[in-house]
């Protein structure tokens, strides 16, 4: 087994759900257990209750629940700076570094909010210059107009689903060099290769949508794609790793 | 980390030497919506080899659009890989007299291993009349049949599929899905009738589901599909491979279920 490569999860959460989750994730010791049972070493999670009630509430209960858990690192939710809910910027970044957290993910949809330039300002190119990365659900309109607004932005899209997605997402991955693909749910037969072969693995990220789906389907499909090594390592868990270092919160 | 020795082997190998896949669920051909790469008849055989699939069994994409045009391209590309590649006849219900002309030519097209409906796609009732004669001809000849269900649909609902199990029990039907979003709705009536199976494409992405079928329904129930060329067979592989589910169990829905529910259909060898 390639016992080298360090899997980390890009896409996992914690905690319930309005409409229930087929198999609820309720804490981070639940978590922990199955990345040990799969072979995943570190994940970036996020707390269902930042989407579903609030990130007021939300991004207070993922700090708690990731303290003094080195294999975890911490996604808090953004709301829009004019009405003020979350500490503004710069002392958010702080507060980011303070909780063990380096990305960030918006929920437009949820939260009511155009994720935009007219809406986030200069907030959106504080994440671009700092390298935060920014993730959100899979949604290409919004994706599309996300980088047209902000160019610069290291932007994550994830979850895309199992139906296809390449003629949405491959012109992105042209355009745009700090657009990342999050894999969980990209099943395509031989589309990691295919993708591999046109674009390089720098933009790939290992995930799998946990708990909705299980970790092991990517985990095998990430272990046996038709890669070079340096690319099965790069998206099981580099790419993700790097991302995560350049970030500046000081 | 897990200690299967089938999980092991999969992850060091990309195969299992001692449990070979059995397919039910696969297709072939282009289709809307999705670009797949790796379409191509001798592609998806590798695909098979890369991931240690004895044998699959698909319907065409052609087929839903064009039934005549789809079954023929079948029967051509499966005479192709004799006892590695088999076909299911797609039924349209909207075309009664071609339809009576596709189960006459069951006979001369010795890879079909069984017969294939999407009442979703076709808009029809799975216990509507116009899939009457379909059935019929399955039940006479105790046919394999894979259908596509989901949970909630109109057409193909868990509660749909209990209708046609009692109707006609000499069919084995396999539950496309397993009425995905139904499913303790789909294993209820797999547990009911001993001639519902079952399927796992897209079910095995929904955490629990193959722990809660093996369980409540019994891992002699539950085969694996992937809808190749759609999903790279390893995804669906892992899910069970590293579900929580004994050895004996993976290679029942892995291989041996499917093996048996074969046996005596495969009139090629
Ligand atoms: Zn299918």
């Amino acid at each position: 087994m390639s016992s080298d490569i360090v899997y980390m999860d890009c896409n996992v959460s914690v905690g319930a759900e309005y409409a229930g989750t087929y198999r609820p994730c309720l804490g981070v010791e639940q978590l922990l257990a199955e990345m040990d049972w799969h072979g995943v070493e570190q994940a970036l999670v996020c707390h269902t209750l930042e989407r579903n009630q609030s990130p007021v509430v939300g991004n207070a209960v993922l700090a708690e629940e990731i303290a003094h858990q080195p294999r975890l690192v911490g996604a808090w939710s953004i709301l829009p700076p004019q009405t003020e809910e979350l500490t503004p910027t710069p002392a958010f970044f702080h507060e980011m570094a303070a909780a063990g957290v380096r990305a960030l993910w918006a929920w437009p949809t949820e939260h009511r909010y155009v994720l935009n330039r007219i809406t986030f300002g200069c907030v959106l190119d504080e994440l671009s210059e700092r390298r935060i990365p920014l993730l959100i659900p899979c949604d290409w309109d919004l994706a599309y107009h996300v980088l047209a607004d902000y160019s610069e932005l290291t932007l994550v899209v994830t979850a895309q689903g199992p139906w296809g997605n390449d003629r949405y997402f491959r012109p992105l991955l042209e355009r745009y060099p700090r657009f990342y693909v999050d894999i969980s749910r990209y099943e395509l037969d031989c589309g990691l290769r295919e993708l591999v072969n046109r674009y390089g693995a720098d933009r790939l990220l290992y995930g799998s949508a946990f708990p909705q789906a299980p970790m092991g389907g990517p985990r095998l499909m990430v272990a046996r794609a038709e890669i070079d090594e340096p690319s099965r390592r790069a998206i099981a868990g580099g790419n993700l790793r790097r991302l995560l270092e350049e970030v500046e919160l000081a | 980390m897990i200690d299967s020795p089938i999980a092991r082997e999969f992850l060091e190998t990309g195969r299992c030497a001692s449990c070979g896949v059995i397919d039910l669920h696969a297709h072939y051909g282009h289709f809307r919506g999705i670009y797949m790469p790796n379409h191509g008849p001798q592609q998806m055989i590798a695909t098979m080899d890369r991931c240690g699939v004895d044998l699959m069994v698909s319907s065409g994409h052609t087929a839903l659009a064009d039934m005549v045009r789809g079954n023929a391209e079948m029967a051509a590309v499966t005479a192709q890989y004799p006892g590695r590649w088999y076909a299911y006849l797609t039924y349209d219900p909207h075309l009664r007299e071609l339809g009576r002309r596709e189960l006459e030519l069951y006979d001369t097209r010795p890879t079909f291993a069984g017969i294939k409906l999407h009442p979703t796609f076709h808009q029809t009732p799975i216990t509507a009349d116009a899939y009457r004669p379909v059935l019929e001809f399955a039940a006479a000849r105790s046919l394999l049949l894979l259908t596509h269900t989901w949970g909630g649909s109109a057409f193909d609902s868990p509660a749909h599929i209990a209708q046609v199990a009692e109707r006609y029990p000499s069919i084995t039907l396999l539950c496309g899905h397993s009425g995905h979003g139904q499913f303790a709705e789909c294993m209820d009536v797999a547990r009911r009738f001993s001639n519902v199976y079952l399927e796992l494409t897209a079910a095995y992405a929904v955490r629990g589901v193959i722990e809660d079928m093996v369980e409540r329904v019994g891992a002699h129930k539950v085969v694996l599909g992937y809808d190749l060329p759609w999903f790279d067979p390893h995804y669906a592989i892992g899910c069970v491979v590293m579900a929580h589910i004994s050895d004996e169990a993976r290679r029942l829905i892995l291989r041996e279920n499917a093996l048996r529910l074969l046996q005596g259909r495969l009139r090629v060898p």
